[in-house]
C-alpha cells in the first residue's frame, strides 16, 4: 500500500505508542486521531491498567477527540466526519463499529486483527451503512510481530487456564 | 400487538424469554444426495460394508450408518449421473455383483444432528448417529430455566427499567453475580457525555471498578439511585465475590439490559467473557440477534448466551426506538 509522507509520519506516531504499549504489557496497539492534518487524540491500549477490557486504543482516542472538540467549541458530529485514523492493528469488532457509528472519515491500519478484526473475523461493513474508507497493510509485519512478542508473553491479568490437557495424567 | 386477545386459562405472570441460538441448534440440516444401493444377499451384507469401507470410505460422513435393511450407502453423488455410479465402484476395485446393479440417489444429512428435532427429521431419510446433549437440548427448546430462575431473572431485569425510570434515559445495564445473585455494577446510557457511553459499557466500567479498575468517574447519583433500588426491591444485594480465583472482568456474570445491545456493546461483552446476556426490547441495530449475532461468531476465542424478550412490553415502555 501506498502512504504520503505525512501519513507515514501519521502511522510512525502510532507505532510509538505500540512499543510503549508492549513495554507497559499491554496488547500492543497505537493509534492516533487527525482532525485537519492535526493530531488531536494519540494513545495505546489500556486494558490491563483499567480492568477494563473496552479500553482499546481507539476508544480511548474517541473519548480524547470529544474532549478536544468540546474545549474548541466544535461540533462533535462534524468533525468526526473529518477525522483520520491511524492504527497499528485493524480495529475489532467493537472499536470499528463505534468509529463507523461516528462516521469518521477514514481508517489507515497495520496489519490484520486475526482474532478480534472487524473486517478479518466478522465483517461489520457487510451488516450496516458504513461511510468510513479503510485501507490495512503499512507495516504489517512490524505490527504483527509486536502482537506475537505480547501474546508469547503471559497476561499478566488471565486467570490461569482451566483447559486440561488432553491424555496428560496428573 | 393489535392481534385479539386469546383467552387464558392461567394468570399470565410467568416472565418469559427466547434464547437467541446458534445456527446449528435450530436450523434444519444441509443435505447432500448420495447413492445408495441394494445387496443381493443379505448373508454378504457384512462382507460389503467391510469391502466398501476399506475401498471407499467417507470420513465426511461418519454420522451416516452405512446400512439400512438391505440397502446400502455408496458415495456421495458429486457431478456423476447414476450409470457412472457402478463405474467408480469398479475403479475402486469394489466386486460390484455383490449389489443390484440399479442405484438410487437420495438426500441425506450432511453434517451430524445437534439437537433431537435435528435429528427426528434426517434419521427418516437415512439412519443417523445422534448424541444428545441435555444442555442443547434445554436451550433450543427454551427450556433452559425453571420457573423460579425465570422469576429471579425478571426481578434483574425490572431493576434495569427501574434504573431507566429514575434517570429518565431510555437504556440501562445490570450486571449481576449469578452465584451470589448481587447486582456488581450497573449503567444507563450516558452517551451525552462521551459518545462511548452506552448503558452496557458503563456497567463493564462499573465492574472494572469493583476490580480496582475503571475509567470513568462514577455517575454522581450512582449511590442515590442505589438506595432506591435497594428500598424499592426488597432483599436486592450489591457488591461483589472475592472467593475462588477472584474476579476478572466480566467472567461468569450475568447482564441485563433493557434494550438489545448494538455491535459496540455486543463485542464489548466479548472482551468481557460476559457469560450470559439478557435484553428486552430488539433493536434495528442490535447485534444478538437482529443485525447479526455476535455472541456467536464462530473465530471468537469466547461466546456467551443472548436471550431475548425478557419483560419485552414493560422494557419498551421506557425504551428507545421501537
Amino acid at each position: 500500500m501506498e502512504l504520503t509522507d505525512t501519513e507515514q509520519q501519521f502511522m510512525e506516531k502510532a507505532f510509538e505508542y505500540a512499543y510503549e504499549a508492549l513495554a507497559a504489557k499491554e496488547v500492543p496497539v497505537g493509534c492516533i486521531f487527525v482532525y485537519k492534518d492535526e493530531i488531536v487524540a494519540l494513545g495505546r491500549n489500556t486494558v490491563n491498567e483499567s480492568r477494563n477490557a473496552t479500553r482499546h486504543t481507539e476508544i480511548n482516542c474517541i473519548e480524547q477527540v470529544t474532549d478536544y472538540c468540546r474545549d474548541k467549541g466544535l461540533d462533535l458530529g462534524a468533525a468526526f466526519r473529518q477525522v483520520c485514523v491511524y492504527v497499528t492493528v485493524e480495529p475489532c469488532i467493537m472499536c470499528i463499529n463505534a468509529l463507523y457509528d461516528l462516521g469518521v472519515h477514514s481508517v489507515v491500519f497495520g496489519c490484520k486483527n486475526d482474532r478480534f478484526g472487524g473486517q478479518t473475523v466478522f465483517d461489520v461493513g457487510s451488516v450496516r451503512q458504513a461511510p468510513t474508507r479503510i485501507k490495512g497493510g503499512w507495516r504489517a509485519e512490524e505490527a504483527m510481530n509486536l502482537l506475537k512478542e505480547f501474546y508469547k508473553g503471559v497476561n499478566p491479568s488471565a486467570p490461569p487456564s482451566k483447559v486440561k490437557v488432553r491424555g496428560k495424567k496428573t | 400487538m393489535n392481534a385479539p386477545k386469546r383467552l387464558k386459562l392461567e394468570t399470565p405472570t410467568k416472565p418469559t424469554l427466547t434464547p437467541i441460538l446458534a445456527d446449528e441448534l435450530y436450523k434444519e440440516l444441509p443435505l447432500i444426495d448420495v447413492y445408495v444401493g441394494k445387496i443381493k444377499d443379505p448373508k454378504t451384507t457384512s462382507k460389503v460394508v467391510v469391502e466398501l469401507n476399506s475401498v471407499l470410505p467417507i470420513p465426511e460422513l461418519t454420522h451416516l450408518k452405512r446400512v439400512r435393511g438391505k440397502e446400502i450407502l455408496l458415495f456421495p453423488k458429486g457431478d456423476n449421473d447414476e450409470d457412472d455410479c457402478l463405474t467408480v465402484l469398479k475403479q475402486k476395485g469394489f466386486d460390484v455383483d455383490l449389489i443390484e446393479s440399479q442405484v438410487r440417489v437420495i438426500a441425506v444429512a450432511e453434517i451430524p444432528p445437534k439437537v433431537r428435532k435435528q435429528y427426528e427429521v434426517v434419521h427418516k431419510l437415512w439412519p443417523c448417529n445422534f448424541h444428545s446433549n441435555a444442555y442443547w437440548e434445554k436451550l433450543s427448546t427454551n427450556s433452559l430455566f425453571s420457573d423460579s430462575e425465570l422469576e429471579q431473572h425478571a426481578k434483574f431485569m425490572r431493576i434495569a427499567i427501574d434504573i431507566c425510570d429514575i434517570c429518565s434515559v431510555r437504556v440501562s445495564a445490570v450486571v449481576v453475580d449469578p452465584v451470589i445473585t448481587s447486582v456488581v455494577g450497573f449503567g444507563f446510557d450516558q452517551t451525552s457525555d462521551y459518545p462511548t457511553k452506552h448503558a452496557v459499557m458503563v456497567a463493564i466500567d462499573e465492574v472494572a471498578r469493583s476490580q480496582k479498575g475503571g475509567v470513568w468517574p462514577r455517575h454522581q447519583n450512582y449511590d442515590k439511585i442505589q438506595s432506591l433500588l435497594k428500598m424499592k426491591h426488597e432483599n436486592l444485594q450489591f457488591g461483589f465475590s472475592t472467593s475462588g480465583e477472584g474476579p476478572y472482568l466480566c467472567t461468569g456474570y450475568s447482564v441485563y439490559t433493557t434494550c438489545e445491545p448494538c455491535i459496540t456493546c455486543a463485542m464489548a461483552l466479548v472482551h468481557s467473557r460476559a457469560k450470559r446476556v439478557f435484553y428486552g426490547v430488539k433493536s434495528e441495530k442490535g447485534a444478538l440477534g437482529s443485525s447479526c449475532k455476535i455472541h456467536i461468531v464462530e473465530n471468537l476465542n469466547h461466546h456467551y448466551e443472548a436471550f431475548a424478550g425478557l419483560l419485552e412490553t414493560e422494557c419498551r415502555a421506557v425504551s428507545c426506538e421501537q
